[in-house]
């Protein structure tokens, strides 16, 4: 099936998708976040990247060929970590009846598919990107037989997608275990799929029977497990000269940085999602939003300090309820309340890109990330507004769109957080032995 | 439906669609570019309304002692920092081991690191069996707060201090991790030091 190895391409692509444009014009109206961008109609079709320079089309960038396997690693990442969203919302909005919404997922569902293909094909060639296209397209359309069975309370559909995603599982894992040329044995590659499938199946279950604390937990135990997968697939796909750089600190950093800050993004859009379609997964949904809150500011805890954890979780906190308060003002047809959050998350930008620049000593300059927040939250609010005017597949281009800028955005807070803990390490190997058991001392 | 409960009904859905036009238009003069309009009848729960997100978190508390039943460990914990000269300091006596107090916690996300001497001048000390304990090995640690955490051996190794790697020890990588630190090797006697180091690698039981 593949002939070759999983050698990652030494040459980078050229342009990787971003314009050289220059930076954009940015500035942040706090008047109306709607004049500088924000467009439900067409926010998707362009963005700045996290320095601002303008990126044509999210998809190709998140397509660019990788150029090494940390590259190859995060990219897989991300692009699963994103499958599993998208195939819970394709599951969760059929089985709330709202077909056009599962849709729209389901379409997302293809890009993001087109796009791993794209990825696998980098590595393993064309025809192993067929044949992945095949067996992952098929898992989705199962996913999708499985919710309908279980909002039609069809038993022999939902046995019919089960016993596909049982063969789906077993094919997988011997395309995986293929590429990897033994580093990877078939039922260990089964296994990460099928506890794949598993959160799936699951938090399908919960959410059909009213059970949303039980199916948001899980949706962030996909969401994880698709990082963790992705991780272990290309540590294994690559050669082990290669998959070395998988363990450096920094990226494993970035790694975790980029998880934590897409599944923010994931989880408000989620909650959003519920608040504007008023639908009775709300709390649960906003707890799992509190949930990653709680995960971040230990991260940052970690990092910096106690004390600047409570800063950030301030900070934070504030960002957050203005996207909620907005969108309460959106559906309740109050302007005020609207005009009040975005003045506010102008704030919000500022002060957090202060904060970040002084924990960071200066690696982060507060006017470069203000802007980057700025398009964060731009893309937010945009995709509140798309998905209360029903636009579903904008809102989830939208979505692609703020998840990427934040892995990119990621990699630039892992380089600064990386170089200022690094500054502060201790130097050289401890001096913890005095030589009088030195005789006995093994090794 | 009584007359009363029908004049209320017609007076919400008035009230609806007065608010749902005025969410419509944007306000004089902003230059704002309003949202969708509201549909008549689309209300969102209270629960949004009243969201607010969350301003605290499960600290993770400061380790007091740890024990390595495996290596015949079971040490109070002495809060360590760093040299004027910038390297780290060691546990002021040989039988009691030493945390990092300027990285994570045991349990925090990110590598905690615990320090111990092999020797003393006179004989073995509180980490002299740490470089004999395989992969699967347990070590608990202790917090200020009564709590344990269990951690597990992955991997066991020795380097020359000289190549000490700082960052694969200490950096963080937001993910849970204890490192055990103590020397080993063969003693320099014109340094006064062993030429290694062990460094014990941990993940959370």
């Amino acid at each position: 099936m593949l002939a070759s190895g999983a050698s990652v391409p030494a040459k980078a692509v050229p342009g990787h998708g971003h314009t050289a444009a220059g930076h954009t014009a940015a500035g942040h109206d706090v008047s109306g976040h709607g004049a500088s961008g924000h467009d439900v109609s067409g926010h998707g079709a362009s963005r700045p990247d996290v320095l601002g320079h303008a990126v044509a089309d999210p998809a190709a960038a998140q397509r660019a060929a990788p150029t090494s396997a940390a590259d190859a690693a995060l990219q897989l990442q991300v692009l699963l970590g994103h499958h599993s969203v998208l195939a819970i919302e394709l599951m969760r909005g059929r089985l709330r009846g709202q077909e056009d919404f599962a849709q729209a997922a389901s379409a997302a569902a293809g890009k993001n598919t087109d796009a791993i293909a794209d990825l696998v094909g980098s590595l393993f060639g064309p025809a192993a990107a067929a044949q992945f296209t095949d067996l992952w397209s098929g898992h989705l359309t199962a996913l999708a037989d499985y919710a309908r069975g279980l909002s039609t309370n069809d038993g022999a559909v939902k046995d019919s997608a089960t016993a596909r995603l049982t063969t789906f599982e077993r094919n997988l894992g011997a395309f995986f275990a293929t590429a990897a040329q033994g580093r990877l044995s078939p039922q260990a590659a089964q296994d990460a799929v099928l506890m794949h499938v598993d959160h799936l199946l699951r938090q399908a279950d919960a959410y059909a029977s009213h059970d949303y604390p039980t199916a948001d937990r899980i949706y962030r135990q996909a969401y994880t497990h698709s990082y963790a997968m992705g991780r272990s697939l290309v540590g294994a796909l690559v050669p082990p000269d290669q998959a070395k750089a998988l363990d450096d600190p920094v990226w494993r950093l970035r790694s975790e940085l980029c998880r934590l800050l897409g599944e923010h993004v994931v989880l408000v859009v989620s909650a959003a999602r519920a608040a504007v379609l008023n639908t009775p997964d709300f709390t649960s949904a906003a707890q799992a939003v509190d949930g990653n809150t709680h995960d971040l500011t230990a991260a940052v805890d970690s990092l910096f300090g106690t004390a600047a954890a409570t800063r950030f979780q301030s900070l934070w906190g504030d960002h957050i309820d203005q996207i909620f308060s907005y969108t309460t003002g959106l559906v309740t047809g109050d302007g005020n309340r609207r005009d009040a959050a975005v003045k506010r998350l102008g704030g919000f930008e500022s002060q957090f890109a202060a904060f970040l620049d002084g924990a960071t000593g200066g690696r982060l300059p507060s006017r470069t990330l203000a802007k980057a927040l700025l398009m964060h939250d731009q893309n937010l609010l945009a995709q509140v507004d798309a998905l209360w005017a029903k636009q579903y597949e904008q809102a989830n281009d939208g979505t692609y769109a703020t998840y990427q800028h934040m892995a990119d955005l990621a990699g630039q807070l892992a380089q600064a957080f990386g170089a200022t803990v690094a500054s502060r390490l201790p130097v050289g190997g401890p001096h913890t032995g005095l030589g009088g058991a030195a005789g006995m001392v093994q090794g | 439906m009584g007359v009363g409960a029908r004049a209320t009904l017609v007076a919400v859905l008035v009230t609806l669609l007065v608010s749902a036009l005025s969410g419509s238009a944007a306000p004089a003069g902003s230059g704002r570019r309003a949202g969708p309009p509201a549909p008549p009848g689309a209300l969102t729960s209270p629960e949004v309304a009243s969201y607010r997100s969350a301003r605290d978190y499960a600290s993770v508390p400061v380790p007091v002692r740890v024990r390595v039943p495996a290596a015949g460990v079971d040490s109070a914990l002495q809060p360590l920092g760093r040299n004027p000269d910038g390297t780290i300091a060691v546990p002021d006596n040989p039988d009691v081991a030493g945390w990092f107090s300027e990285g994570p916690r045991p349990g925090q996300p990110g590598p905690s690191v615990i320090l111990g001497h092999v020797d003393s001048t006179k004989g073995p000390a509180v980490f002299f069996n740490v470089s004999r304990l395989s992969p699967g090995a347990e070590i608990w640690v202790d917090g200020a707060d009564g709590s344990s955490r269990a951690f597990r051996v992955t991997g066991v190794t020795r380097v020359a201090k000289a190549e000490f790697p700082t960052d694969l020890v200490y950096l963080p990588t937001l993910q849970p991790a204890l490192r055990l630190v103590t020397c080993g090797g063969t003693f320099d006697r014109t340094a006064g030091s062993y030429r290694d180091n062990v460094i014990v690698f941990a993940d959370p039981a």
